[in-house]
């Protein structure tokens, strides 16, 4: 981009070197994602497949065990769909803005670095009123990945009693939703308010399903 | 001794004590979860110790199939899956003199060099956060995230998860060398622009300088140790790719992302080159049965990645990895006296330590 005959390849100033390179963020969630995954997206088909974590029962899939290995290809096929969360509790409080806070209880690293993810360029979740926090003090949600690991209660009880009320829980990917064949999960699904799906889920189910826990519609 | 004696003494005692303070295991710079603590009389550090196993997981591995192991072994580092899928399997393939076709290959190496690009930009995005350089920390973070969605569009997961089996690499090469070039145009100019900033260059130079024998990855070619299992192990073979050793002598954080900085381009190259060498999806039929043991060493984008597997009737009998992260928590821990503790972030980042390495297999 060229503006008043200046390009950014030519300045050294920050602020203008980000503001020419113009604006790389997609209109998600009030548009279509623009190169959503296929894996991890929903699944759809039929037949008996060998599902390493009974993601498939009696034809139905649960996309809360999934772990999108891809072992029930050809019969079961990803869709590209993102939209695989489910919000238990859509709290009104935080309409205005939700500041997360994540805590890492025994994760593999990817989860993690999608959830960060949001908050890059393509995504930028501040614009939807989202915020990282440094500190479960100053947090709404929590967001917990990974299975949980024995070392690893303490910090997160810690974590959830140091939080303000009213305040929201979140299990982002598979691992801290049913544990699948990592380990044990976080929380009973249950006990949070919005669930992610996913192996890690992707940032579009991310700052979809929290747009969602916000109240947000699509 | 007498009272003056005592107090000049516990004066003397208070001025060189060194206070303590713990930094984790859940904290808001951290991505992942560790504690540290930090020793100081003042000022500077005098030393630190990390605690790693907050997030050890525990996996079962040994009694599984290669498969059932593999769908754990990809997800022990996720960031770095394609590095512990190829390692395993090359082990695999070792103990069970499976000769693999040349293509399976070359298509290993393109998927560990765009695992590598991916991973130096996420370093380099990590060391401009915490000097505040927003700006070029969200231009790499873009460039991150074009690099997932290529890695995604290649083998159809953003983190490779489910691409390579016994006997098939699910990888797709179409266009890829247009989409590689497409995504690192501007990257040159954000690096350039990056090393014209003092500022920026003051924060890395002679932070956590280290120089030792035991030093692996990027973090050794930074401290001028000329090791890469791309140039020196045979479990893949690199020889006609256009590769060369990227070195540095300063050992210091700044090297340590000049040497990530570096590698870039030539991962490029390494792709453009191997992709013409490969067709889509490759098949190649080979029985993975039978029993014997076999070892592997990769470089995975922290630095060697060693795996030793035992197979008995194609079920894992016994699987050992040398974690490249641990390594380098050592290396972390040993450059950290005699920096400030606003140095930290810089030096700790600078060696792409990832936690999830640090599991206990069974
Ligand atoms: S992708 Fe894997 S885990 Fe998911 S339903 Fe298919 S076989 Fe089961
Ligand atoms: S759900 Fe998948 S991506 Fe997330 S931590 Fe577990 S293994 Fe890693």
């Amino acid at each position: 981009m060229v503006v008043g005959g200046c390009s950014y390849k030519m300045t050294k100033n920050w602020f203008l070197r980000g503001t020419l390179k113009g604006i790389k963020t997609e209109k998600f969630p009030a548009a279509d994602p623009l190169n959503p995954p296929l894996w991890p997206s929903r699944l759809n088909g039929s037949g008996d497949v060998q599902c390493p974590t009974d993601a498939i029962k009696d034809g139905i899939w649960d996309e809360q065990r999934c772990i999108f290995c891809r072992r029930c290809l050809p019969n079961y096929k990803p869709t590209e769909e993102q939209d695989i969360f489910t919000v238990r509790e859509n709290t009104n409080e935080f309409r205005k803005s939700l500041n997360i806070y994540f805590v890492d209880t025994g994760s593999c690293g990817s989860c993690n670095t999608e959830l960060s993810t949001i908050f890059s360029p393509r995504y930028d979740a501040n614009r939807l009123s989202i915020f990282a926090v440094n500190t479960p003090r100053h947090a709404d949600v929590l967001v917990l990945m990974g299975v949980l690991t024995e070392m690893m209660k303490e910090p997160l009880y810690k974590a959830l009693e140091a939080m303000p009320e009213p305040k929201a829980i979140v299990l982002l990917g598979t691992c801290s939703i049913t544990g699948g064949i990592m380990g044990k999960g976080v929380l009973l699904p249950e006990d949070a308010n919005l669930i992610l799906a996913g192996c890690p889920p992707s940032p579009y189910t991310i700052l979809e399903g929290l747009e969602r826990l916000k109240g947000g519609k699509k | 001794m007498d009272d003056d004696h005592r107090r000049e003494k516990e004066n003397k005692n208070l001025l060189h004590d060194h206070m303590k303070f713990h930094y984790g295991p859940t904290a808001g710079g951290l991505l992942e979860s560790v504690s540290m603590e930090f020793s100081t009389p003042g000022e500077k550090i005098s030393s630190v110790s990390v605690n790693p196993a907050f997030k050890m997981r525990e996996l079962s591995i040994s009694g599984k199939s290669i498969n059932d192991a593999l769908l754990m072994v990809e997800r022990i580092n996720g960031y770095h899956s394609a590095s512990f899928q190829i390692g395993f399997l090359t082990a695999v393939e070792k103990a069970l003199n499976i000769n693999v076709p040349d293509d399976i290959m070359n298509a290993r190496i393109l998927q560990l060099e765009l695992e590598r690009i991916r991973s130096n930009l996420n370093v380099m995005e990590r060391l401009c956060l915490p000097a505040g350089f927003g700006v070029p920390a969200n231009q790499l973070s873009f460039l991150k995230e074009e690099t997932s969605r290529l890695i995604g569009n290649v083998s159809g997961h953003r983190y490779f998860f489910g691409t390579n089996l016994p006997g098939l690499c699910r990888i797709s090469v179409r266009s890829l060398n247009d989409r590689i070039k497409e995504v690192l145009y501007d990257y040159e100019d954000i690096l350039d622009a990056l090393l014209s900033s003092k500022i920026f260059v003051n924060r890395l130079q002679k932070n956590g300088f280290i120089k030792d024998e035991r030093m692996i990855g990027p973090a050794a070619r930074a401290s001028g140790f000329p090791i890469d299992a791309r140039a020196d192990s045979n479990s893949l073979d690199y020889s006609n790719c256009p590769f060369s050793l990227t070195l540095r002598d300063e050992g210091d954080s700044f090297a340590r992302f000049m040497v990530r900085a570096e590698e870039i381009p030539v991962s490029r190259d390494i792709i453009i080159s191997s992709s013409q060498k490969i067709r889509n999806n490759l098949i190649y039929e080979e029985e993975y049965n039978g029993s014997g043991n076999g070892i592997s060493r990769i470089e995975s984008p922290s630095g060697d990645l060693f795996f030793m597997v035992s197979i008995e009737d194609g079920i894992v009998k016994s699987l050992e990895f040398s974690s490249p992260s641990i390594v380098n928590i050592g290396l972390f821990k040993k450059s950290m006296p005699g920096n400030v503790f606003t140095d930290f972030h810089f030096n700790w980042e600078s060696f792409g330590i990832w936690l999830s390495e640090v599991v206990h297999i069974k």
